[in-house]
């Protein structure tokens, strides 16, 4: 209590009311302080991280979700046990490895393409042109909606029988027979990227158009005074200046591609070829009913986040820290 | 604003001609998907599958009317949706107010530390924390209730709202406050009379988009509700198992959804942005 009143910043050093006044009063802030904290910070706290430790917990138990009562310690049994020969645990699961690798192709390529296509959305937003705040509201509509509904949506455009675009596609003659986007194993991955490009591009965009919006125009001038190419500007004046911005929305994507699951379940189900390591901990969790497995893939799951967001921040923290 | 491109394009005919070409492009891939979906809302399940894909037909109320029919599970649904998006919004407000207003005006040495803390609950991945959250919802009997959803949905936007929050309020300048201290106004009188009038536009922009966050949340909804308090993203999503292929009847029972969020969305476009950064874009 003493520690944080001394770091409390003083509201006057100079010409405010008597010293003794002054240090009631900030005792009485700091109580206030502290007062108008704990409500969010305790609610906080049971909802994310009283879970997140019983999560911890189940995973070294061989809980089952229908008799909860006689889950016994086990150690790190879910995680990796070596038996009579032959390795059980998730870490020795394929299906397990399978939803890591499906996970990282999927972020890395969805969010590299939001990148590239964010990028090139942004700077043509930021142009002037007839009908600008139209097109702007028309960008917003993908991330406005639910994801559910874009996931139904696209099923239904997808659809091999009745879709839409591999009627378009046949029609433009880029495809003989229609494909089974959301069922062939070759395709379904890139279905989900498909969609999911679709959906936060606008937000990459958006956040990439805020910055551009104040980029300081005399720069520009000059180079345009120079006679400077264009695409020249761009790689030496205008991405060194957004690029804070770019590593913020690509931590933001990186995060929620890591954890995607609604898109992937309602397009594709349980299918292997797509499935991410939510999926994965949901399917072991809810249908195999096993808890104690599926505690310790959520674990797991939980680590990759966080080492990817700790080495992403520590690698970044020099740009990330100009964006503030 | 001026922009470096509003030069170019001034001086280049062609090339602005492209670029708002580009544009439209661009606008129109963006929105084809709704607007298919809006056309299959007002088909006929026949014409809807029918193999050459229609974009001219007799315009039809009524897949409308069979999504809103069903035992008027529609306006069940998306009464849920309402109370549980507003009521978190309301509930995470009364939390946030007080805990962003104190990190803003009396910082200490943890204020920074709490704020990463808030943000790393965002690595938390929902199927990581849903059989505890089942467990214990299951033992105070708040599994499909609207209240166990909302309080779900309040803790879910904690993180985001006390960014936001605190990002409008470090905004307001401190002499204000030190102004309010010397008046002699008490800490809640200073909150109530003095910061929040300053910040309501930014506490309104806050609220919108928490709401239409909720409103668009479907795992918890999907996983800790049946029936009784199951929104309309729960809806749309079991569509697909209980109705099979009826198309028509989805794309209106979506289009349905969707409606009051996309234009809430239009309301709130530069908000959206600033509050899923963490207020780290303004």
């Amino acid at each position: 209590m003493t520690e944080a009143m001394s770091s409390i910043e003083s509201p006057n050093r100079s010409g405010g009311p008597p010293r003794g006044r002054a240090t009631r009063v900030r005792r009485q802030r700091v109580r206030a302080a502290w007062l108008f904290l704990s409500p969010m910070l305790i609610g906080l706290a049971l909802v994310a991280g009283w879970p997140l430790l019983r999560t911890l917990w189940f995973s070294f138990t061989d809980a089952e979700l229908n008799d909860l009562a006689a889950a016994r310690w086990i150690g790190f049994e879910n995680y990796l046990l070596y038996e009579d020969g032959i390795w059980y645990g998730v870490l020795a699961d394929p299906d397990w490895w399978n939803a890591v690798g499906n996970t990282l192709y999927f972020t890395a390529v969805s969010v590299s393409l939001e990148v590239v296509l964010g990028v090139i959305v942004a700077l043509v937003l930021n142009a002037k042109f007839r009908g600008r705040t139209l097109v702007r509201a028309a960008m917003l509509i993908p991330w406005a909606i639910p994801t559910v509904v874009s996931a139904q949506m696209w099923a239904w455009m997808l659809n091999d029988q009745f879709g839409i675009l591999n009627h378009a596609l046949m029609v433009l003659g880029v495809l003989d027979a229609p494909l089974a986007w959301t069922a062939d194993a070759n395709l379904s991955m890139w279905a989900v990227i498909m969609v999911d490009v679709w959906k936060t591009t606008p937000f990459v965009a958006l956040l990439v158009l805020a910055a551009l919006q104040m980029l300081p125009s005399d720069c520009y001038e000059a180079a345009e005074v120079d006679g400077i190419h264009p695409v020249r500007v761009f790689f030496r004046v205008t991405l060194p200046l957004i690029t804070p911005a770019l590593l913020v929305a690509v931590i933001f994507r990186v995060l929620d591609g890591l954890r995607i699951f609604d898109l992937v379940y309602v397009l594709t189900s349980n299918s292997a070829s797509t499935m991410t390591m939510s999926v994965y901990a949901r399917q072991q969790l809810v249908e195999f009913q096993d808890v104690g497995y599926g505690s310790a893939a959520s674990t797991l799951l939980f680590l990759v986040i966080s080492l990817i967001a700790v080495i992403y921040l520590y690698l970044g923290r020099r740009q990330l820290g100009v964006s503030r | 604003m001026s922009t470096p491109v509003d030069i170019d394009q001034s001086r280049q005919g062609l090339g602005g001609v492209l670029l708002t070409l580009l544009a439209y492009a661009v606008a129109l891939l963006m929105f084809f998907p709704l607007f298919w979906m809006l056309l299959t809302a007002f088909k006929t399940e026949q014409t809807a599958v029918s193999l050459v894909p229609q974009l001219f037909f007799t315009p039809t109320l009524d897949s409308f009317r069979e999504a809103m029919a069903q035992g008027s599970t529609y306006n069940h649904y998306a009464w849920n949706s309402l109370v549980t998006a507003v009521g978190s919004t309301l509930i995470g407000l009364v939390l946030t107010i007080p805990a962003a207003y104190a990190m803003a005006f009396y910082p200490n040495k943890r204020t920074d530390f709490t704020l990463v803390w808030m943000v790393s609950t965002k690595f938390i991945p929902a199927v990581g924390v849903l059989i505890p959250i089942f467990l214990v919802y299951r033992s105070l009997g708040l599994l499909d209730t609207r209240f166990g959803l909302l309080m779900l949905y309040t803790a879910m936007n904690l993180p985001i709202m006390v960014w936001m929050v605190y990002s409008y309020f470090r905004d307001i300048p401190k002499d204000i406050i030190e102004a309010a201290d010397i008046d002699g106004a008490g800490v809640l009188q200073t909150m109530v009379r003095v910061i929040l009038p300053l910040a309501l536009p930014g506490l309104a922009s806050t609220a919108l988009l928490v709401t239409i966050l909720a409103w668009n949340e479907s795992f918890w909804s999907i996983m800790v509700t049946n029936h009784e308090a199951s929104t309309l993203a729960a809806f749309i999503a079991s569509f697909r198992s209980a109705e099979g292929l009826y198309w028509a009847k989805l794309s209106a029972g979506s289009v349905l959804a969707v409606a009051p969020i996309v234009v809430l969305g239009w309301c709130a476009q530069r908000q959206m942005v600033r509050g899923l950064t963490f207020g780290a874009v303004k």
